[in-house]
């Protein structure tokens, strides 16, 4: 009886279930067919990041985790090409007009991913929340003295400096000093100390704290028909190995190694591709010229360290022979400031026993001291390694630190309690602007263990406010010479970063060199190939 | 009414452990070198950065103050915010606890289902030909995590064999690909999870093996495989149910090492990255979290034991 009655409801029904069945079918169809074109134009591009930003605030944050993300979203006024010369960014022409003053003119389009023009206020405004002690940004220094800003209508900008800078040019192209919307920031509608709005190619659509970001294209990016990816994802992949694994597998299309093991051990794969880019960026020790507790506080001890540190085995056994010596002023200026100095022209034996005959003057023959380095970068421990055989044929007693970044910042630029450390340092787009780090009175970070050298810092200030010239280059070589002498903060090698992809799945353009840190300055133009 | 007499002295040793140990995160988080400031701005941090950084975050105020503060708001469900993002941290650790959960799962049921069976039978064999147990749990029990994970990090990114190392995606979403990527990790993490309980069963097997009531119940002609279901297992169970209810606690708690490793997004990663960054909300919620789940597991365990064993409960148990 009850079968009976549902067979009847059933073929009651049937009509209606036919046609309803039909109409979500042809809604289905229909509404699948409408997304067809933007799926299948929807296209992905995935770099497997190294590390998590530290932090939001494209002004503040001092590390280059932070500053790839920032170069995603944001842009500056200026940029700097393969040959570390400046061009328009932001900016779509720039003019000085004395040695203090500049005009610039916004590109005409420029458009902040919410859809509003950046105007002059917003650069005045960027610049002058760089240059506010509140910001607490450490670009500050680097503008040199800006005396006056005015807007002189909507799309150009004068600015006038107190004195001549010339690096102020180059300053405006690291991503420290972005150009941020400053009406909804002083609206409060962004805070940019949680949030990233800018003018660059991409726009975050997603972040996932230590997990991924994923970001879509600025649809008002100013460059027409850029980014030419929809997307990009961003996973967090810290662990090297999962890197290497994440570009096999295809999960990533490309992503970066601060040494060149990882590429070539993946260049037997057949897709996989790398480029190496060249940088002004060096890895440097740090010594303790201040601490009476270290035997670097003497001199001649700092000085023999300096001739007996094997930067070409450095090179040899870290790098594979891929990096270069380096030096206070970045080879990568190509400038010949300080290779004529004993730590680097003098054969290996006869620096040893410079080295050693130091150490006996100082009465120090052996010194017992420690090399620190943040353990989060596998390459500085292993440049510890070297430098400690290296400085042993000298006589020294090295001891190796390893410790967590956060510890290695507040011992050595905090408390000043450590021997000697290693690092890197970036060199910026103009070479006065790396070596002003050398006058702690400048730099202010260094303060807890350099020594001050008066004539070295009047050198350095003088430098600063010289264009590009043969006199410069003389100065700088004058300053090389008191660097040498000092032996507080030295260069080692050349840091060059390993871009690795897959050219099956993307085509991609990296400068040869960048003088800002600036690995993936052409992101708009990495094509995705599926 | 005894099982409440029982579980009440326990409770009040809970609540004073996890005040215990959110003073002790609290303080030890405070007098480790380095803060978010150096993370922040790296060597540029100067003392007026410093000062308006820690301004921000009310790190100026005296460390009794900020703890009172903390706790205060912890009582009304406020864990804090993370200093990157800005934004609560309660919102990651529940969006990341599914996450560790099912790690922790994979984790125990590969534990499980080798460790048991396995302890058993190396038991009832006894110290003569028993010895596969010993290897077993001894190979299990030495290799570090860290270095089982690299090596098959390594041998999977060379050879995929189906599995992929990262790229996480819920179950939920795609369960075949969540397996692809979290089988490996799950089963890093077991291994010493299979050595553990192995030790443990056969420990206990051995040891209930030699009791009286088993050699009654064989001469009474009982069959070995009731002698051992029957008589074994019950009586060989708390150590077992011991060690399993510690080892769940210490998965569910951030298995650190294997998520890191496996880029995996549970609450051991956010953690780990916490502390890295010195982000103090993130690293206090996290421990105490991990302690909240330990606490809760061990009182289960102790609710399971009176379960088990009924004597427990009561004081009789001699």
């Amino acid at each position: 009886m009850n079968s009976n009655r549902s067979e009847i409801t059933i073929m009651k029904f049937r009509p209606s279930i036919s046609r309803a069945s039909a109409t979500v079918a042809l809604g289905l169809g229909v509404a699948a067919m409408a997304s067809l074109p933007s799926l299948a134009q929807e296209k992905t591009i995935t770099w497997g990041k190294p590390a998590e930003i530290t932090g939001f605030d494209a002004h503040v944050a001092g590390t280059v985790a932070s500053w790839e993300m920032y170069q995603m979203i944001y842009e500056t006024l200026l940029e700097a090409d393969e040959s570390l010369a400046l061009k328009g960014a932001l900016a779509e022409s720039w003019e000085q007009t004395s040695p203090t003053s500049y005009t610039f003119t916004i590109r005409d389009g420029a458009t902040f991913s919410n859809g509003r023009s950046v105007t002059a206020d917003d650069v005045i405004g960027s610049l002058e929340r760089i240059k506010n002690p509140e910001t607490a940004s450490y670009w500050s220094a680097q503008l040199g003295d800006i005396s006056k800003m005015e807007a002189v209508d909507d799309r150009t900008v004068t600015v006038e400096l107190a004195e001549p800078h010339p690096a102020f040019l180059p300053a405006l192209a690291h991503i420290t000093a972005a150009i941020l919307p400053i009406k909804e920031l002083k609206e409060g509608s962004f805070d940019p100390t949680s949030q990233m709005l800018g003018s660059g190619p991409f726009m975050v659509e997603e972040h996932k704290q230590d997990e991924s970001w994923t970001l879509a294209r600025n649809p008002h990016y100013w460059r027409e028909g850029y980014p030419l990816a929809d997307l990009l994802e961003v996973p967090i992949i810290p662990d090297q190995s999962a890197r290497i694994a994440a570009l096999r597998n295809g999960r990533v299309d490309f992503t970066t190694f601060a040494d060149p093991d990882s590429p070539q051990m993946l260049a037997k794969d057949n897709n996989i591709k790398s480029s190496p880019q060249q940088t002004t960026n060096y890895y440097r020790v740090d010594v303790n010229a201040l601490s009476e507790d270290s035997a670097f506080h003497d001199r001649k001890v700092r000085q023999a360290m300096n001739l007996a540190l094997d930067r070409q085995a450095i090179d040899d056994f870290v790098f594979a022979g891929t990096s270069e010596v380096d030096y206070p002023v970045p080879g990568a200026f190509g400038k010949d400031a300080c290779r004529s100095l004993d730590a680097y022209a003098l054969p290996r034996e006869e620096r040893i026993e410079k080295a050693k005959a130091l150490l006996k003057e100082a009465g120090n023959e052996n010194p017992e001291v420690g090399l620190i380095a943040a353990s989060s970068n596998p390459v500085l421990g292993r440049i510890a390694q070297v430098a400690q055989q290296s400085l042993g044929e000298a006589g020294f007693n090295v001891t190796i630190e390893s410790i967590p970044t956060a510890e290695y910042l507040q011992r050595v630029f905090t408390d000043g309690d450590f021997d000697f450390s290693v690092s890197w340092l970036a060199g910026y787009t103009d070479p006065t602007m790396v070596i002003a780090w050398w006058n702690p009175e400048f730099a202010i970070w260094n303060q807890v263990f350099q020594e001050s050298v008066p004539e070295l810092s009047a050198a350095l200030d003088e430098v600063k406010t010289m264009q590009d010239s043969p006199e410069r280059d003389a100065k700088l070589a004058e300053i090389c010479g008191m660097i040498d002498e000092s032996a507080n903060l030295l260069a080692l090698v050349s840091k060059t970063d390993y871009v690795v992809y897959r050219d099956d799945k993307i085509e991609v353009k990296v400068p040869e060199k960048s003088g800002s840190s600036d690995t993936f300055q052409y992101i708009e133009e990495f094509k995705p190939l599926d | 009414m005894r099982l409440i007499g029982y579980l009440l002295p326990r409770i009040a040793i809970a609540l004073i452990t996890t005040l215990g140990v959110s003073i002790l995160v609290f303080l030890a988080l405070r007098f480790i070198p380095g803060g978010y400031a150096d993370i922040l701005l790296g060597p540029f941090v100067t003392p007026e950065a410093r000062a308006a950084i820690a301004q921000r975050y009310g790190l100026d105020q005296p460390v009794v103050f900020q703890f009172a503060h903390w706790l205060w708001s912890l009582l009304q469900g406020d864990f804090g915010v993370s200093m990157v993002t800005q934004k609560p941290v309660i919102d990651e650790f529940l969006r990341r606890a599914p996450v560790t959960l099912e790690l922790a799962m994979i984790a125990l049921f590969v534990a499980l289902a080798f460790g048991v069976p396995l302890g058993i039978a190396s038991g009832v064999a006894g110290r003569a030909r028993g010895g596969f147990g010993r290897v077993i749990g001894a190979v299990g029990a030495s290799v570090p995590d860290v270095v089982l994970g690299s090596a098959l990090i390594f041998v999977f990114s060379v050879w995929s064999l189906w599995f992929r190392v990262g790229g996480y995606v819920p179950f939920s979403e795609a369960p075949v690909e969540n397996m692809r990527v979290m089988l490996l990790p799950g089963l890093t993490l077991s291994v010493f999870g299979v050595a553990l309980i192995l030790r443990t069963t056969r420990d206990a097997v051995m040891q209930v093996m030699t009791e009286g009531h088993i050699t009654t119940a064989v001469a009474r002609g009982e069959r070995p495989r009731d002698i051992i279901r029957l008589h074994v297992l019950r009586n060989a169970a708390i150590p077992v149910v011991t060690v399993v209810t510690t080892y769940f606690g210490f998965l569910l708690s951030g298995a650190v090492v294997v998520e890191v490793l496996f880029s995996i997004p549970g609450i051991g990663l956010y953690t780990f990255n916490g502390l890295l960054n010195r982000d103090y909300a993130i690293v206090q919620a996290g421990v105490l979290i991990a302690a909240l789940v330990f606490i809760s597991i061990n009182m289960v365990s102790d609710i399971l034991y009176a379960a088990i064993d009924p004597r427990v409960g009561t004081g009789n148990r001699r």
